[in-house]
């Protein structure tokens, strides 16, 4: 039955992994004008980033050192304990699990474990309310739970099977020639004393029969079983459970537990390709492809690898150097944050439109990247984000989300003040501005003398394609047309040079004026975005 | 001296160059670089929204405040903005209210004590140009050169207060300093077009290209820049030389007076096959 599980595990275990290959080669096929050729290799980051993790090692040490517990404990488990019947009984020749080193080590890597495991479960509790914020308390929560359990369920029954009886009456009928009677007594005496056995009656103990039991152990028992305290963790539990161990034993504990113990090893592994653990597979593969240099960076645009994308672990270093972070503070777009632009890029290749609000804010957080390369730079997974989001911004573009200048100026003016929303609030928190556009005495004095026109560099340089001057942007103002002045291609195309501001006789802000008017411009635009898509949702 | 560097999002991706120079240059001069986690200065977010922009700047100022540091930048995008961002926290009651609340939330504060320093004021006022002078080992050739100011700095002058915003003399002053020439040339304290780039590419270099006939009718044979942004914008003239070709080098500050300085090529950051003639 055991055999026909773990055949089982593996087979759907593969045909997962298979499933996941076909489908990140489907979402690589679905990018438009992408191309693919920049690519080069980095061999050296993918071999110190896979055996070592180098990169979490220069973001944060202690939770290297989480992640390193973890992964090497449960490395050496898996081969040395887990696969024991293919590798450690033909590698080593004295292999036997309850025999030293191998079962101290055994319990040494399960604690590495179980310290790396309650590490990470600490620090999702300390920093509760971040990680909430930011809605990755709960990612990868599953893998490392799955992991716990199969590792304390390991140490369960290692304890109950140092307690158990029938377990001891059995190896003694199949590794000795002891039948009944005193020998058996005298060995069960030495049992209970050196290794915590727990019989069900009472055993009359004596230095003689110690001896004895400790000549017939050494005859039949030792060459497989080294002390028991080597096994530190397990012993100590099991000292803990000596009161109810004729209860253990009389139920079996034992062999339920190594069912649990084996079903919980099958279901890892079956759950490996859906899973945060798949990231063992896919780091390798996003640090093996070499960051795009800024040489390659702007004709390179357009294509990412997707399984890229899913060797995100939710970790959060890229959110906490990201540069604009400050305009997530203002207005609370959490698309703005790297982690969460990864999260909604999956969805965007998972076709997922009936959230088009999903993508609008995608759109407008990914419009604030400076692309400073931090993100980049300390991925501990090696993922290539700056061209990611360079990428994202195509793709949006393309499936009908684009940034708010190519927005703005495909309407016509007549459209733009015809189509303004009454009411503009989009990012709830961004009210305040200059308050300059809505003053008269800002720009009441203006004489219309046309000095900031002429010395604007658009007006010089934009020919026909400009549509206002600076100081027929003023006239607007004073007629009371600020909505129609917001969507003028002069006010999206100022260079913010602040030339017509220092040049004014008449001490007015012009150019201040024209960024309040952008900003006005982008809140509007936002807003006429929103409004569309939910339109068009309620129209279906 | 310890100053915190702010090199602003484009050196580290684009221009890395720039901050390599930068560094090398501080540290001969003996001023103590220090790097905090500062986030962008707000510039690009101006556009969009002044409590963005606002936000970001005073909350580098309130890191560098915490560690009792001034702020040194290289940029003049980056300074103008910090420059704008205090003058709005100064006169604007309602914002500053906003943003001082959420400072709070981070347990953060900025009481208005950190000054702001650009590279060329700082080389310019606080080194003094007799001390910049006694660093220097070589002279380099007496090539023409035209310097590109750059907006953010220069204007407006009664935020930025940088130098006389008609007719600035600041740069010229450290620049022939070297042994170069600085030319007169009409555009010099225009902007170069890099503020639109991203959104109206054709609009953007069509001003550059402007400058570069400019610069070249006055026979420079370099374009000077202390500016994160100006400096990108003129490597774009690569994509420009087919239409017109000009023969000037587009070339960082600090590396000129890297040289001047006896510093390494290398050091520098200057490929080999640049700047032969320097």
């Amino acid at each position: 039955m055991f055999q026909t599980a773990l055949y089982t595990a593996i087979s759907l275990s593969i045909l997962g992994l298979l499933y996941q290959v076909f489908c990140f080669v489907r979402k690589n096929n679905a990018f438009e004008g992408g191309k693919k050729s920049a690519y080069g290799h980095n061999s050296k980051g993918f071999f110190l980033n896979t055996l070592f993790q180098v990169k979490l090692f220069n973001a944060g040490k202690a939770r290297w050192l989480i992640h390193f517990l973890v992964v090497s404990g449960f490395l050496y488990l898996l081969i040395i304990h887990a696969l024991d019947d293919v590798i450690s009984f033909h590698w080593f020749e004295y292999y036997q699990p309850p025999l030293d080193p191998f079962q101290f080590l055994r319990n040494l890597a399960g604690f590495f474990v179980l310290v790396g495991g309650f590490g990470f479960l600490f620090r999702r509790v300390i920093f509760f309310k971040t990680l909430q914020e930011r809605k990755i308390l709960l990612k990868g929560l599953f893998s490392i739970l799955l992991i716990l359990m199969l590792v304390l369920s390991g140490f369960l029954l290692e304890s109950v099977k140092i307690l158990s009886e029938p377990v001891f009456t059995q190896m003694v009928e199949e590794y000795s020639d002891i039948d009944v009677g005193e020998d058996l007594e005298d060995l069960k005496v030495y049992w209970e004393m050196q290794y915590h056995t727990v019989f069900n009656e009472t055993l009359v103990v004596s230095p003689e029969k110690f001896e004895n039991g400790k000549i017939l152990s050494e005859s039949f028992c030792i060459d497989c079983h080294s002390p028991i305290k080597s096994a530190f963790i397990s012993t100590a539990m099991a000292k803990g459970f000596k009161k109810t161990g004729v209860w253990l034993n009389q139920h079996r504990v034992d062999n339920f537990l190594y069912y649990i113990h084996y079903f919980l090893a099958l279901l890892i592994l079956v759950s490996l390709p859906f899973s945060r653990l798949f990231h063992m597979f896919l780091i390798p593969v996003a640090s093996l492809g070499e960051n795009l240099q800024k040489e390659h960076f702007d004709s390179n645009q357009g294509f990412v690898n997707t399984a890229t994308l899913y060797a995100c672990t939710n970790c959060g270093f890229c959110s906490d150097v990201c540069s604009v972070y400050p305009n997530f503070l203002v207005t609370e777009n959490i698309d703005i944050l790297p982690h969460s632009k990864i999260e909604s890029f999956k969805h965007l290749l998972n076709h997922t439109p009936d959230k088009p609000e999903v993508l609008f804010r995608l759109q407008s957080g990914n419009a604030d990247c400076t692309y400073c390369h931090n993100c980049t730079d300390i991925c501990p997974s090696g993922i290539d984000l700056q061209n990611l989001w360079a990428t994202l911004n195509q793709q949006l573009a393309l499936k009908g989300y684009p940034d708010n200048y190519t927005f703005i100026r495909n309407k016509s003016l007549k459209e733009w003040v015809e189509l303004a929303p009454e009411d503009e609030k989009v990012w709830s928190t961004q009210k305040v501005t200059t308050q300059l556009a809505d003053d008269v005495s800002s720009f009441e004095n203006c004489v219309q003398c046309t000095i900031c026109t002429n010395v604007c560099p658009v007006v010089e340089h934009d020919g026909v394609d400009n549509d206002m001057t600076p100081q027929q942007i003023m006239n607007l103002l004073r007629l009371g047309k600020k909505h129609l002045a917001t969507g003028t291609r002069m006010v999206g195309n100022c260079l913010t040079c602040f030339s017509c501001q220092e040049y004014c006789p008449q001490g007015i802000k012009v150019a201040d004026i024209m960024l309040e008017l952008r900003n006005n411009a982008h809140v509007r635009a936002d807003t006429m975005k929103l409004e569309n898509l939910t339109n068009k949702r309620d129209d279906k | 001296m310890r100053l915190a560097y702010f090199p602003g999002c484009k050196i580290p991706f684009y221009l890395k160059e720039y901050g390599r120079s930068f560094e090398a240059v501080m540290g001969k001069l003996g001023v103590e670089l220090v790097s905090l986690p500062f986030n962008c200065c707000g510039y690009p977010s101006r556009n969009k929204s002044l409590e963005i922009s606002v936000l970001s700047s005073i909350r580098n100022l309130a890191l560098a405040e915490k560690h009792g540091l001034d702020v040194i930048t290289p940029c003049k995008c980056c300074f103008g903005q910090f420059k704008q961002a205090v003058y709005w926290w100064n006169n604007h009651t309602k914002l500053k209210v906003k943003i001082d609340a959420l400072l709070k939330k981070e347990g953060l504060a900025w009481k208005g004590k950190t000054q702001i320093k650009h590279l060329l004021s700082f080389l310019h006022d606080d080194t003094g140009l007799e001390k910049l002078k006694q660093q220097m080992t070589r002279q380099l050739p007496n090539h023409k050169i035209a310097v590109q100011y750059g907006c953010h700095v220069l204007r407006p002058f009664s935020i930025t207060g940088f130098d006389n915003p008609y007719a600035p003399q600041i740069f010229e002053a450290l620049v022939n300093m070297t042994g170069l020439k600085t030319v007169e040339w009409s555009k010099s304290t225009e902007c170069c077009g890099n503020p639109i780039y991203e959104t109206n590419k054709k609009l953007s270099l069509k001003i550059l290209l402007a400058k570069l006939r400019s610069a070249a009718d006055s026979g420079a044979a370099y374009i000077c820049n202390a500016c994160t942004h100006c400096q990108i914008q003129y490597n774009y003239m690569e994509m420009e030389q087919e239409s017109e070709k000009f023969n000037i080098t587009p070339v960082l500050f600090t590396q000129l007076l890297g040289i001047a300085m006896g510093l390494s090529k290398k050091e520098l950051g200057i490929k080999d096959n640049q700047l032969l003639n320097l």
